[in-house]
Order: structure tokens, then C-alpha cells, then sequence
């Protein structure tokens, strides 16, 4: 009784000034974690414009590795430990159907109204990969595609058109090098570390030649054609268009090495066009981009990337999140990105925009590209399939496996995976 | 009639002075490994949807039907054949040395103690620079020579002879440290007899040396082949398992299945199978041991 009015009175006797703090404290923060190649301060303009409007939220960035595998090895560990340590996230397009499975997202359906009307107006791609069973699992954020940058110096210099198909490169990156004379330059950089870039590397040739891992849900890959996309790329090396250590080269190491002007023709994703053009560029304004290559007789192909934000399960503060991921995934944010950081847009009409155009021209040409992009496949296995592709992938550009015996191994796993 | 109370408020007092550490030993040991054999035999997989049910030892059987569990386990096995006779040369040679009468011994002192102090994840990481095909400091000597050095990472071979000297390196200090204890403890007078009935340097270390230093070597032996059998750091951020999966440990493989692949129940069950091998091992040195002495 006594020690309940000692506390009373102590808490009369608490200064009133003392009480806008704690209505300060009464605010939101919300933590989010994305990789450092996601340019944070870039969507640290992004979250500001948010929360100058929204001012009982501020958001919380925690900055991560670059590689998607590393950043899925992280969300995994704290996830699968129902962690409420963070509030949103940025997934990979790729990971969807994971998260759904895990049930380590937010379902979004009760909160955007109606669905089909709100994906229709995405991209194509998104509808089909953040939604999984008819849960709305992610909202695209901003899109990525591969491309073909070169060298506009160099080929001007000769003569030459960006080339059409993989054999036209092989020619142009001959006449080039032999030309240039400098031991420096290489003609091919690719993703050929065991990554999930070499997925879509690897994958590139596949589609280009008409084959899918799987058609109508069923199973379909195709060995032979397997081993030609295999056979493809490890002729790069063998010609000496490609460096023998693209073994060990990741998505950064070539947008680094063409950065510095050692490389003629890169297969890249579209954040590498901003880097190229900064302050820190041995070849700004001497890069050109272009479509992937086709496979004679084939078609141009890309492959699909692009962010997505999703609420976590365990956040204690979803309603707050999904208010954010919302404004996020808007056009005006879609805007913002493609102005400031050359993210590509996930709105077919944000591509159009004048002031996107203006920062961006390529944007004009990159929207069918990127429209028409394939996705890889829609599985909450899908860790398995790109661990499967991405070695027997590896194993054959450092030389050690034969492309038809890694073609052969990979329908094997594959088969386990996916049938 | 007295002293049985005391007896018992003696007995109680033991309990009550035991309990803590019997708390902490069932919290962070008895538990989880219980818990992780649980798991083992269940289908738990995170990417798959389905609530966790009891499979019995399907994923054991499973296991040797998965040629990346196969491949682990020999990758491992050939691991430690190489770096566990490795590591303790390298390391009785550097506590031989170091046992020399210098004058300065805090030189000698500290190149032991490097390599044991520094990070696992971290030696891998220098090392791997060491080996770059590009970039690297041991191509960047050999060109000097005018040799071309291989693309070691390009290469089974060379990927597992890189991985595989990093850790003997690493491990060698170890090995080192725990023999020079052994050597200090040998009294001087047994080398004087022997030098006295005319045995040479090479008869005294055959004759004194190694019989007095075997239990301190049995120790190293036991520490470094269970450290061997769970090798993940150095090879992991040295070649991530590459080129394709050749250099990928039985360690790497349980990280791949948990962590990646979210398939816990499967990497429960490797993990289970890692314990029973290294399990098997200390018993044996063990027995081997107490045969010995």
C-alpha cells in the first residue's frame, strides 16, 4: 500500500516537460535491410520523402553484400529465426515464391484493394512473379534487365555496328583486340562465378534458342540444347575473347573491369549504366548499350531481374510497413529511382517520362527489352535450381567438366528439383 | 544421530554448486542436440510449405543416394588425410625450432602465435589473394622467375592444393604450441645422459624426444582431426566450394542446406552423420592412446 503511493506520487511529481518526449518516442521506426549495389542513399531519398509527410515514421537502413545469395542467406537466418528485428525487405524477383512458402511475408491482398487491377499496371513479369497461390507476396520496386554494353569508342573507331548475334561478337571482339594491341583488354566479361548472375548467363543462349525449363508446368529442359548454351560460353574462353578467370568473375568484378576500360563487351544488369557514366569511370560517354546477342537463328533475349518490397511476418509494426511498401512501389518512387540512380522503371509509361528520358535516353529503347525479358523459374525451390545451374555452370567455364557431362548433371538435380 | 542432517545439507550443497554448470551444459549442449536429432528425422523444409512431419531415417537414406552428400564427404575425408599429417609436421618442426636455446624468444614466440591468432574466415580471405590467377602475390613471384603460374582456382588440383595448404599453415601453430609444451616439460638431465652414452642429435630425438613428447602429440592429433572433419571457413571463402562443387566440405554442405536451401530436416541429418564421424574418431584415438600409457 505504501509503495504503491510512494509511486503514485513520484509519478505526480514527474515535470511536464518531460512529456513531449515521450509522445516522440510514440513514433514508428521501421528497419529495412538492402544490399550496398542497391544505391541506399538513393532510396534513403526515397524513404525521406516518405516520412516528411508520414511523421510518426522514420526507417532504419541496414546496408548488406552485393551478391542476391548473400543477401537471401542473411533474410534467411533472421527469418527462419522469426526475428522482428527487421520490418521490410527488398527481395529478389526470383524469391517470391520462397517467402510464400516459408509464410515469412505479409500477405498484401487486404491491403491494395483490388489486385488484378494493381499488378496490371506493373510490367507484365511482376504480376506473374509476386504473386504466388493468389497471395500477394511482394510490390515491385524497381526493375533490372541484362543487356549488352560495349564500347562505342572502339567499335566506331572500327567501323562496327553493335552485333546481332553471338557469333557477329566473336568477330567484332577478334578484329578489335587484334587491332588495339593492348594485352589490357579483353573482349567478353561475364558472370561466370558460381552466382545467380550465371544463372541468366548461362540461361541466356537456352531461351535465345527456344527452350525453357518448364513449359505448360511441366519439366522440359533440354539436354542438347543445354550442352550447345554451355558449349557457347566456354568458347569464349577457349577463343581468348573471355579471360580464363571468369571462373571467379562475379556481377561487380565486370562492371569493375569495364569500368576501367579493360573490357570491350559486357553482359551486365542495367544499375551498371549509371556507374559507367559517374565520376569514378575510366569510360564515361564512351559506352554504348544494346540488346543481348541472339544465337544464330534464335531470337534476342533478356533475362528478368528487379526488386521487390514485402512486409515481414514478424514485424511488429505491419500496418506502418505496409503504408510504406505501398508509397514505395508507387510510380512517383518509380520515378525517383530511374532519375537519380538509372533503376530501371517497373511502369511501362514511367519509361516514356520526359524527365526519365532526359537523364536516361537509352530508357527509350531499354523499355521493350525489358518488357519482354524472360523470368526464370517460379518455384519456392528455386535456392535448389540456382545452386544446380550455377555450379555445373562454373565447373565448366573454369574447364574442369565437359559441357555435355554438366548438361547431363544438371537434368539429373534438375529433375529432382522441379518434377 | 547427528551427522546424518549434516550428510545431507553436504549433499544438497553439492547439487546446489553443480546445478549451474549442469543448467548451462543442458542449455547449450544437451538440448540442441537433442533437438537437431528431432529434426533430423523430419521432412522440415522451409521452402516447401508443408508442416513438419516425423519421416523416421528417410533423409538418412536419403543421403547416399545424393551424389553432393557423397562428393562432401570424400572432399572432406581427403581433407584431413592431407592437412591432419601436414599440420603436425609443419607443426613439430616450428616447436623443435622454437625450442632451440635463442636469445631473443619473442620473435620466435610471435611467428608461432600468428597464425593461431588470427581468424579462420579472415586467413582465408589472404590467402585467397595470395592465389588470385590475376592479382595474385605467388603468381605475381613466379612471373618474376618468368614462370607462368596456373589460374589455381580454375583447377581442382590447385583449388584443393591452395585450400589445403592455408590450412596446414593455419593449423600448424596450433599443433606447434601445444608440442613445445610437451618439449619444455622433458628434463634437460635425459638429454645429458644420452649425450653422455653417445647418442647423436637424431638418436636423442628418436630415443627421448619422441617417446616423452607422444602424449602431447596424441592431444594435437585429436584436436586437429575433429577440427579437419568440420573444415568450413578456409575453403568457404577462399573457393566457396568451386570450381563447381570439388572443393566443397561436408561443413560447406550442411550451411548449403540450411541456410540456402531452408531443407533443415536434410541438413540436420548431415549434421548428425558429421558428429557420428568425428565421434568415432576420438574414440578411437582415445582407445589408442590408453593403450600407449
Amino acid at each position: 500500500m505504501q509503495r504503491r503511493s510512494l509511486i503514485a506520487m513520484a509519478g505526480a511529481a514527474l515535470p511536464a516537460s518531460l512529456l513531449p518526449g515521450i509522445a516522440e518516442a510514440a513514433t514508428t521506426e521501421l528497419k529495412v535491410f538492402i544490399s550496398t549495389q542497391e544505391r541506399p542513399s538513393v532510396m534513403r531519398q526515397a524513404f525521406d520523402e516518405y516520412t516528411a509527410s508520414h511523421k510518426d515514421v522514420t526507417v532504419k537502413l541496414e546496408a548488406g553484400p552485393t551478391t542476391s545469395e548473400a543477401q537471401a542467406q542473411y533474410l534467411n537466418t533472421v527469418l527462419s529465426a522469426r526475428d522482428s528485428s527487421l520490418d521490410f525487405f527488398l527481395l529478389d524477383v526470383i524469391r517470391p515464391a520462397q517467402f510464400a512458402a516459408a509464410k515469412w511475408a505479409v500477405p498484401l491482398n487486404s491491403a491494395v484493394g483490388d489486385v488484378g487491377k494493381l499488378m496490371a499496371t506493373y510490367l507484365p513479369a511482376y504480376a506473374a512473379a509476386d504473386q504466388v497461390n493468389g497471395e500477394l507476396v511482394a510490390l515491385p520496386g524497381f526493375a533490372d534487365a541484362m543487356f549488352l554494353y560495349y564500347r562505342k569508342d572502339l567499335l566506331d573507331k572500327y567501323g562496327l555496328k553493335p552485333p546481332t548475334t553471338w557469333a557477329e561478337l566473336v568477330d567484332q571482339a577478334r578484329k578489335v583486340t587484334a587491332g588495339e594491341k593492348n594485352p589490357q583488354l579483353q573482349g567478353l566479361s561475364f558472370q561466370g562465378a558460381p552466382i545467380e548472375g550465371a544463372v541468366c548467363t548461362f540461361l541466356l543462349p537456352y531461351w535465345s534458342a527456344g527452350h525453357e525449363l518448364i513449359t505448360n508446368g511441366k519439366y522440359s529442359f533440354d539436354v542438347a540444347a543445354a550442352t550447345q548454351a554451355l558449349d557457347l560460353w566456354r568458347g569464349f574462353i577457349t577463343a581468348g575473347i573471355s579471360p580464363r578467370t571468369i571462373a571467379q568473375t562475379t556481377t561487380e568484378d565486370s562492371r569493375q573491369e569495364f569500368q576501367a576500360g579493360k573490357v570491350l563487351f559486357c553482359v551486365c544488369w542495367s544499375y551498371a549504366w549509371a556507374l559507367f557514366q559517374g565520376k569514378n569511370s575510366a569510360v564515361a560517354g564512351k559506352v554504348g548499350v544494346a540488346k543481348l546477342p541472339a544465337v544464330t537463328g534464335g531470337t534476342s533475349v533478356s533475362c528478368i531481374g528487379g526488386w521487390q518490397w514485402g512486409v515481414s511476418a514478424f514485424s511488429h509494426h505491419k500496418p506502418e510497413a505496409i503504408g510504406l511498401v505501398r508509397f514505395l512501389s508507387s510510380p512517383a518512387v518509380s520515378k525517383l529511382l530511374a532519375v537519380n540512380a538509372s533503376l530501371l522503371p517497373v511502369f511501362a509509361d514511367v519509361y516514356q517520362d520526359p524527365e526519365v528520358l532526359k537523364v536516361n535516353p537509352w530508357f527509350a529503347e531499354a523499355g521493350p527489352v525489358v518488357a519482354t525479358a524472360r523470368s526464370r523459374p517460379t518455384t519456392p525451390r528455386y535456392n535448389a535450381v540456382s545452386e544446380i545451374i550455377r555450379t555445373d555452370f562454373n565447373a565448366v567455364m573454369a574447364g574442369t567438366t565437359s559441357p555435355a557431362a554438366a548438361a547431363k548433371n544438371m537434368d539429373v538435380r534438375l529433375r529432382r528439383v522441379l518434377s | 544421530m547427528t551427522r546424518l542432517p549434516a550428510e545431507r545439507a553436504e549433499r544438497l550443497l553439492g547439487i546446489a554448486l553443480v546445478l549451474p554448470a549442469l543448467l548451462l551444459l543442458g542449455g547449450i549442449v544437451i538440448y540442441p542436440v537433442l533437438r537437431l536429432l528431432g529434426l533430423s528425422l523430419t521432412n522440415l523444409d522451409l521452402s516447401s510449405g508443408l508442416p513438419e512431419r516425423f519421416v523416421g531415417l528417410r533423409n538418412y537414406f536419403d543421403l547416399w543416394s545424393d551424389p553432393t552428400f557423397v562428393q562432401s564427404l570424400t572432399t572432406t575425408v581427403i581433407l584431413t588425410v592431407v592437412t591432419v599429417p601436414g599440420g603436425m609436421l609443419a607443426g613439430l618442426g616450428l616447436a623443435l625450432l622454437a625450442n632451440l636455446g635463442f636469445r631473443r624468444k619473442w620473435p620466435v614466440r610471435l611467428a608461432l602465435l600468428m597464425p593461431w591468432a588470427m581468424p579462420l574466415a579472415f586467413t582465408g580471405l589472404i590467402f585467397a589473394w595470395f592465389f588470385d590467377g590475376e592479382y595474385g602475390l605467388i603468381n605475381g613471384v613466379l612471373r618474376l622467375f618468368g614462370i607462368a603460374g596456373p589460374i589455381w582456382f580454375n583447377s581442382v588440383f590447385w583449388s584443393f592444393f591452395a585450400v589445403s595448404l592455408t590450412i596446414i599453415w593455419k593449423s600448424s601453430s596450433f599443433v606447434a604450441l601445444v608440442l613445445l609444451a610437451g618439449l619444455q616439460a622433458i628434463p634437460r638431465e635425459l638429454y645429458e645422459a644420452a649425450s653422455i652414452d653417445g647418442a647423436g642429435r637424431w638418436r636423442q630425438f628418436r630415443g627421448v624426444t619422441l617417446p616423452l613428447l607422444r602424449p602431447a602429440i596424441a592431444v594435437a592429433l585429436i584436436f586437429r582431426t575433429i577440427t579437419a572433419l568440420q573444415t568450413f571457413d578456409i575453403p568457404y571463402t577462399m573457393t566457396k566450394g568451386g570450381p563447381g562443387s570439388s572443393t566443397q566440405t561436408l561443413a560447406m554442405y550442411i550451411y548449403q542446406s540450411t541456410v540456402d536451401d531452408l531443407a533443415l530436416g536434410r541438413g540436420a541429418a548431415i549434421a548428425i552423420v558429421l558428429a557420428l564421424i568425428s565421434l568415432v574418431v576420438s574414440v578411437f584415438y582415445m582407445r589408442q592412446l590408453r593403450a600407449a600409457t
